[in-house]
């Protein structure tokens, strides 16, 4: 076999992850159209009825009619599930109803209008993961989709409509279907139903309509949309050949976008998931923090665009450098980055300067080791950020005060330089503001360097150089001086300014490491699991200013309120709710994320590596602040090492208890045989000795008869020990039933014959159908029954009287009487005679009352039932009720 | 009955092992040994013919003792047990143990373990004939009479009970059974057995739920007697 006819082992993996993840979960099947009208729902709605007829149980989720006669039609004879109403600032707002699908498990449920945002307060912000969750519950969906609402799609629609859409959903919807159906339609069709008035719109849209259904959008909003399903068809096509083992190697390719906190990035990252896609390679968002300052809006924005990119399917990584392009170079030789997608350079000359030149040229000049493309910025209403924004990004911390402080300092400075210039001389005042500006650069902004050694340069000039009082200078070598002096301030400032952020970067690098092996440390020095979720979420709490908390699986599998005292503020049902969630869909939830956001904290699964362990909250002191990319990455990868930890403690715990339970298993066993054996032996010896005796005092009548005596409560004793030995037994929970395939008539015959003494003071009878069937049962434990149950007959009934066995096959159950002709059980006693240590009150003392409760417990160890009736005319009849269980085969030589 | 046969009983229990000495008739020579180390020592020098051992002895397991004992001679070993766990009884018969008695005994039981054993010694002469009753099973013939009546067995049948004659007296363990007969010690297998014995019995038994012949060990074995 040559190389070249080897299977890709990644790509062979992916086929078996899609095969096996359809296996569990539902199956999505997206009607895709150009647009509004082309039938989606109807095709759909066709669809389910197929289904229905071929036996499925189809349920619809959510269609609107919007009042068409054609569609209302077709919902006839499909089962609609009510929709939910959530009250929503004092409206009623209906919305589909997710908990009444997931309960009633249909086999396929339709979804209309995939891109629906749900009223707030819903559990997800959008409908699309509504049916995420559907589908991970193993129920197929049916939905509809237009091609303007794929987040990848949306530019070029909006640029060709000129509308702005609203509601998008990722492509990565796309990629979860098994089917993708296209719902086609001619434009001039489209447009003539348009006109016979069969298209709804929304109550909104009509004004838009007019723009959107030209013919000629149209066609290329058909172009697109035919475009995408071939697309789909060639992946199909792929996956396929991938198992058919005729594809040549081919190289892995990776690909990577730098991602800003611009709106321009968005444009940036569906193109590199458009590329992604078509060369079925992954790709990666990085953000670089190089330490400029972002207001509100912009952090919002770089939130936004980071989630798009985790939407797309892209793994996002944050990280922190002075330098885009070197964190850029960096991370594409960790990842082994075959091509990086930049955008188009837009930022003023001055910015370059600063943050040391134009990325796309030290791209383009360093990395030789991959593709660069640079994508157009085609329809992109794109405007240069203003001068002044661009600037704000170079503002301190607190704004523009220490430019006011910067400036207050110069000031004194130069107070100070004028009382020295008498005696220094005014050049060597420049060397004072020198160190004024190194002094700014230490402590202050980019911002505020360029500020002073401009101020500084331009108020030298104006109160020292020579004329005084203006802006002219004399002497050529001033003149020189005084731009050699800004030029060198400006550098060294700078220079001093980074030597001061790389500082910083590295003091947050070094935090970081301190926080996780702080928590590590937490962890391992501590005594017990409540000591260490304790030290973590102290630690968390004071890093991120609000309150954590722990919620651990209880014994049933969920989350456990009662139990854990491991976090601070009462939670109500709807907060409970939302952990449960998280815990159950091993996602994050609540505050700060799309789903369920309205909750006050944010939740996020406790895992380790195994098993789901729990849940951890997070509530913020200030809710309307969000944690920036550091602050959450830092908070996962410490839950996931706190998960980890916990994950290890109960490993232990278990093995402890596991431990535990053999050790008191062996001391059972060894209890158990140690008392069989120093109570049995001296009964060996008495009763022994008694058949020994009769022999000798045959002759003397009261002699014999106390040898008789010796001997029966001697068997009496034995029967108790037996019977205490089982009762232990039984109640110990260790004890393994030993199946085996026996004959009943066996087991009978063999309590008979061992208890002929006992007994004969009984007649017994047998009365057993013929060919009875074998039963898997233990014989040893049952045998004990048996012999309880006739025992029991024997001492409660006259001496003399019949004791019968009857066992019969009723409805593949095997019925097992013992009858006798004594008294009987009086009705108030009847529902207590399995109970243990009872006695009926007043009858012959002998028994300890425990051994019908063993013939219960051994008949329900068998999964039987025993129950008492009345025998007529008169005694007791125990009836043991057995299941029976398919026969096993019969010898070859007996079939005949 | 052979009356020099010599019988070796070890018993930390003074009790029994006089229970013992009771029960067997005069013409047995009788050995005592109260712990292991004694009765090891004992059966070198005393050359008993049947050992009987108990379980439960001071300075050492009785099992550890019947492997010792059986790593040198093939004199039969008769175990004395309280358990009634048939996993101990199995236990015993692989580790080479010819038979057991379950505490209390009694001494009818213990003279019928003795007289099987000394049989398999060769000290009372065993025959092909087996005769119990109305039963009577000539091996060299390969026939069956019940009260004088030919039986007819199937193939498989006849194999079940002439392993149970060749060693009649003796616990046969059904493990053995299975292997013997089927080639299988499958536990799963156990339900054959269950059906040919259940057949024996109707053909030889005079009432087949209350068996004198074949009888059940349970979850040991069966025993012909």
């Amino acid at each position: 076999m040559s190389d070249e006819s080897r299977l890709d082992p990644d790509a062979l993996l992916k086929v078996i992850d899609v095969e096996a993840k359809s296996k569990f979960q539902g199956k999505l099947r997206i009607f895709l159209g150009m647009s509004a009208g082309v039938g989606k729902t109807y095709a759909m709605l066709n669809a389910a009825h197929r289904m229905k007829s071929e036996g499925k149980s189809v349920l619809i989720g959510l269609v609107e009619t919007h009042g068409r006669a054609e569609t209302a039609k077709l919902l006839h004879g499909l089962e609609v599930i009510p929709k939910k109403s959530i009250n929503h600032r004092g409206i009623a707002i209906e919305e589909m109803d997710l908990d009444a699908i997931l309960a009633r498990k249909p086999d396929i449920v339709v979804v209309d209008e995939l891109p629906h945002t749900n009223v707030p307060g819903s559990r997800h912000e959008k409908r699309y993961q509504d049916v995420l969750e559907i589908l991970d519950a193993g129920i197929d969906v049916f939905t509809a989709l237009n091609v303007q609402h794929l987040e990848s799609r949306k530019d070029t629609v909006e640029s060709i409509t000129g509308i702005r859409i609203r509601e998008t959903v990722p492509d990565s919807m796309l990629d979860r279907a098994s089917l993708v159906e296209l719902v086609d339609i001619a434009p001039s069709e489209l447009l003539k139903r348009l006109r016979e008035g069969k298209v709804y719109l929304g109550d909104k849209a009509i004004e838009a309509a007019d723009k959107f259904f030209k013919e000629d959008r149209l066609t290329a909003l058909r172009e697109i949309a035919l475009r995408m399903t071939a697309e789909r068809v060639d992946q199909d096509l792929q996956r396929f050949s991938v198992t058919r083992n005729d594809v040549p190697w081919q190289t892995n390719e990776r690909l990577l976008v730098a991602v800003s906190h611009s709106p321009y990035s968005e444009k940036l990252i569906r193109a590199t998931r458009r590329l992604a896609y078509n060369l079925e390679s992954p790709w990666i968002a990085v953000h670089i923090d190089t330490g400029i300052k972002l207001n509100d809006e912009d952090q919002a924005q770089l939130v936004k665009n980071l989630q798009l990119a985790r939407e797309l399917s892209a793994e996002v990584i944050t990280t922190t450098d002075t330098s885009l392009a070197s964190a850029i170079k960096r991370i594409a030789r960790q990842k082994n980055v075959t091509q990086v997608v930049v955008g188009r350079p837009t930022r003023r000359w001055f910015r370059d300067v600063l943050e040391g030149g134009s990325l796309l040229a030290r791209l383009v000049s360093e990395s030789h080791e991959v593709d660069i493309h640079v994508i157009r910025v085609e329809n992109f209403t794109h405007q240069r950020p203003s001068l002044w924004t661009e600037l704000a990004l170079y503002r301190t911390k607190t704004g523009f005060i220490k430019y006011w402080n910067t400036l207050w300092f110069l000031s004194g400075i130069t107070f100070l330089s004028a009382f020295a210039e008498d005696f220094i001389g005014y050049r060597a005042i420049g060397f004072i503001y020198l160190l004024a500006v190194l002094i700014v650069g230490m402590f202050g902004s980019i911002g505020a360097v360029l500020f002073s050694a401009t101020f500084s340069a331009l108020i030298w000039d104006y109160l020292f150089i020579q004329p005084k009082f203006t802006f002219n200078i004399a002497l050529p070598e001033d003149f020189i001086l005084c731009f050699a002096y800004f030029a060198v301030a400006l550098i060294t400032g700078f220079l001093t300014n980074r030597i001061r952020f790389h500082e910083k970067l590295m003091r947050e690098r070094e935090d970081r490491m301190t926080v996780l092996y702080g928590v590590l440390k937490d962890i391992s020095e501590s005594k017990n699991k409540e000591e260490f979720i304790n030290k973590v979420r102290t630690r968390v709490d004071e890093l991120l200013e609000g309150d954590s908390g722990v919620i651990l699986k209880g014994r049933d599998g969920l989350l456990d309120f009662s139990g854990s005292k491991s976090y601070s503020y009462p939670l109500d049902e709807r907060e409970r709710a939302v952990a449960l969630w998280t815990f159950q869909n091993r996602k994050s939830a609540g505050w700060s994320t799309e789903t369920l956001s309205q909750a006050k904290a944010l939740y996020i699964p406790l895992q380790g590596a195994s098993e789901n362990i729990g849940a951890f909250m997070f509530r913020p002191k200030k809710k309307a602040r969000k944690f920036g990319p550091d602050q959450e990455n830092m908070l996962y990868t410490v839950v996931g090492q706190l998960g980890l930890a916990i994950e290890r403690h109960f490993l232990s715990k278990r093995i402890a208890e596991t431990q535990r339970l053999e050790d008191s298993e062996k001391l059972q066993q060894t209890i158990l045989s140690s008392v069989s054996h120093e109570l049995r032996t001296p009964l060996t010896a008495i009763l022994g000795s008694t058949a020994a005796l009769e022999g000798e005092v045959a002759a003397n009548p009261l002699a014999k008869n106390i040898v008789k005596d010796l001997e029966n409560n001697g068997e009496r004793l034995n029967r108790v020990i037996e019977n205490l030995l089982d009762m232990s037994r039984l109640s110990s929970g260790v004890l393994a039933l030993s199946l085996e395939w026996h004959d009943l008539s066996d087991l009978i015959g063999v309590v008979i014959k061992k208890q002929t003494k006992a007994l004969s003071s009984h007649r017994m009878r047998n009365d057993l159908q013929s060919e009875l069937p074998l039963i898997r049962i233990d014989f040893r434990l049952f045998e004990h029954a048996l012999t309880n149950l006739l025992l029991n007959s024997a001492q409660y009934s006259e001496q003399g009287t019949e004791i019968v066995v009857h066992a019969r096959v009723k409805k593949k159950h095997l019925l097992i009487s013992v009858e006798d002709q004594g008294p009987g059980i009086p009705e108030e006693y009847i529902g207590k005679v399995f109970e243990k240590f009872f006695r009926i009150p007043g009858t012959l003392p002998g028994g300890t009352g425990l051994g019908l409760s063993i013939v219960q417990n051994i008949v329900e160890l068998h999964r039987g039932t025993i129950r008492y009736e009345k025998n007529e005319p008169q005694g007791s009849r125990f009836v043991i009720d057995l299941p029976l269980e398919p026969q096993p085969e019969i010898p070859e030589e007996l079939k005949e | 009955m052979n009356p020099t046969s010599k019988i070796l009983i070890i018993d930390d229990e003074a009790a029994v092992r006089n229970v013992v000495k009771l029960a067997l008739t005069a013409g047995h020579i009788l050995s005592e040994a109260a712990n292991g180390a004694e009765g090891l020592e004992k059966a070198s020098s005393f050359h008993p013919n049947v050992v009987i051992l108990d379980l439960g002895l001071p300075d050492m397991n009785g099992l550890e003792v019947l492997k010792k004992l059986r790593s040198w001679t093939t004199i039969p070993i008769i175990i004395l047990t309280v358990t009634d766990d048939e996993k101990t009884k199995v236990a015993l018969l692989d580790a080479g143990a010819d038979d057991y008695l379950t505490k209390p005994f009694g001494p009818e039981e213990l003279q019928a373990r003795i007289r099987v054993a000394l049989r398999h010694t060769g000290l009372i002469e065993a025959t092909p004939v087996f005769q119990s009753g109305n039963l009577s099973v000539d091996l060299n013939q390969k026939s069956v009479l019940v009260s004088g009546v030919p039986v007819k067995l199937t193939n498989t049948e006849y194999e079940v009970l002439a392993r149970l004659v060749r060693d009649h007296g003796k616990v046969v363990p059904q493990i053995q059974l299975l292997r013997q007969i089927w080639g299988t010690a499958e536990k799963d297998q156990s339900h054959y057995l269950r059906i040919y014995i259940n057949q024996l019995r109707k053909k030889i038994e005079l009432n087949p739920s209350e068996p004198i012949h074949i009888l059940t060990e349970p979850g040991v074995g069966y025993r012909l007697v």
